[in-house]
């Protein structure tokens, strides 16, 4: 960007930056939905970080390129199996100063018997 | 000398595979190499008019491969080089009357006899497409600087990745420097950063191609075409050599316009001769 388009705010962008723009955009959704052995990938590396913490249902986990708000983001649908959520809070060794944190943390979650499946 | 099986492919229709493995065919060709240029387009028959051979036909690839004639039989010899021969794509038959395993076979007879083995692959991603890639060493993707055929050329690239292919290369075609320069459309770093490929030859827009369609003459043969000049270079390039890319930057001063008006065209005139 000159000096002209940095005082006059951002220059309106050519006919020919508007298609490398729009085509890059399109290009991202593209590639990923060609290759969804990327997606089976990123899944695999999801479930088996969250499923240290968290019992999830593998079977309805669901992850997807979307479009929203100018960014292209990652969308991870991963449904909880268990209604009570137990898990060791278990904190790295150099944060020894929040000591308050360590130890064993259980979440209740109150179960709405009509919204199971 | 091995010999090579290069595939000319796009997915999206008309941006100039025809065009573009009529000229480099014929352009290994003029530089002595022997070359046999394939239609793979099974019902649309189109690289024979180019060529200026339409009726000269008597067997066709299809035949080949079941077996009607033999391979030596079906091959057409050009009318102006000795060493290049059509194959010519059936006109009557189903896209889908020859299968990869026979595609691959037919590949492997004509690399006993030829140098180069050109195919032109039909449009689309489907069975002709795939029919045209299995046998190739390497592939040329034909695009367009415009969105709908550089977006193709991007899922074309990662299909040929797929199919274990090497990386493909190249040919932007139709190339309006003038619009490009003026911010238009999209220029050649465009396209480059966007593909991520090597780029193997830039090819203007040329109205002269469409005269030289008309005449059945490739447009290699036109000293004073760029579009043919672009051709010839990437042929060059195909054989290893290093040809400057300069068919985007290089406007024709006036001195050299009047020099390739009276005919002293470079390259091109002397080679011709020489063939
Ligand atoms: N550089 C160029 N300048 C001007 N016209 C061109 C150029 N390249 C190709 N054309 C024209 O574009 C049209 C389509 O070209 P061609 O038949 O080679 O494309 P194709 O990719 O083989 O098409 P199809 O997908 O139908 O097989 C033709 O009329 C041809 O003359
Ligand atoms: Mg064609």
């Amino acid at each position: 960007m000159g000096i002209f388009d940095f005082i006059t705010g951002r220059k309106k962008p050519t006919p020919g930056e508007l298609a490398k723009e729009r085509l890059k955009v399109a290009l991202v959704q593209d590639r990923m939905k060609v290759n969804p052995e990327l997606l089976e990938l990123i899944k695999s590396d999801l479930l088996t970080a969250i499923s240290r913490r968290l019992d999830v249902d593998e079977q309805h986990v669901e992850i997807r390129l979307a479009r929203e708000d100018h960014w292209d983001k990652l969308k991870a649908e991963v449904p909880i199996k268990r209604q009570k959520i137990s898990f060791e809070w278990d904190p790295p060794a150099h944060t020894t100063a929040v000591t308050g944190l360590r130890g064993k943390v259980t979440v209740e979650v109150e179960k709405d018997d009509e919204s199971e499946p | 000398m091995e010999s090579r099986v290069i595939t000319i492919t796009s997915g999206k229709g008309g941006v100039g595979k025809t065009t573009t493995t009529a000229n480099i065919g014929t352009a290994l060709a003029l530089q002595g190499k022997r070359v046999a240029v394939v239609d793979s387009d099974i019902g649309l028959r189109n690289l024979d008019a180019i060529l200026g051979l339409e009726n000269r036909i008597v067997y066709d690839l299809v035949d080949v491969v079941e077996g009607q004639c033999r391979l030596r039989q079906a091959l057409i010899k050009d009318k102006r080089l000795p060493d290049l021969y059509l194959l010519p794509a059936a006109q009557t038959r189903d896209k889908n009357a020859v299968n990869s395993v026979q595609m691959e076979q037919l590949c492997q007879q004509l690399r006993a006899e030829f140098d180069f083995v050109l195919i032109d692959s039909p449009a689309g991603i489907e069975q002709g497409f795939r029919n045209a890639i299995v046998g190739a060493d390497e592939i040329i993707i034909v695009a367009n600087p415009e969105m709908a055929s550089v977006r193709d050329a991007d899922r074309i690239i990662g299909l040929v990745e797929a199919a274990g292919k090497p990386e493909p290369r190249l040919i932007l075609n139709r190339l309006r420097a003038e619009m490009a320069r003026r911010g238009d459309m999209m220029d050649v770093a465009d396209v480059l950063e966007v593909l991520g490929v090597d780029l193997l030859g830039i090819v203007p827009e040329d109205e002269m191609i469409i005269v030289a369609t008309n005449k059945g003459e490739p447009i290699v043969f036109e000293k004073r075409s760029r579009a043919g000049r672009a051709f010839l270079h990437a042929a060059q390039r195909i054989m290893g050599e290093e040809v400057p890319l300069d068919e985007v930057t290089e406007v024709p001063s006036l001195l050299e316009r009047l020099r390739r008006l009276v005919g002293f065209g470079p390259a091109l005139a002397e080679k011709r001769v020489r063939s």
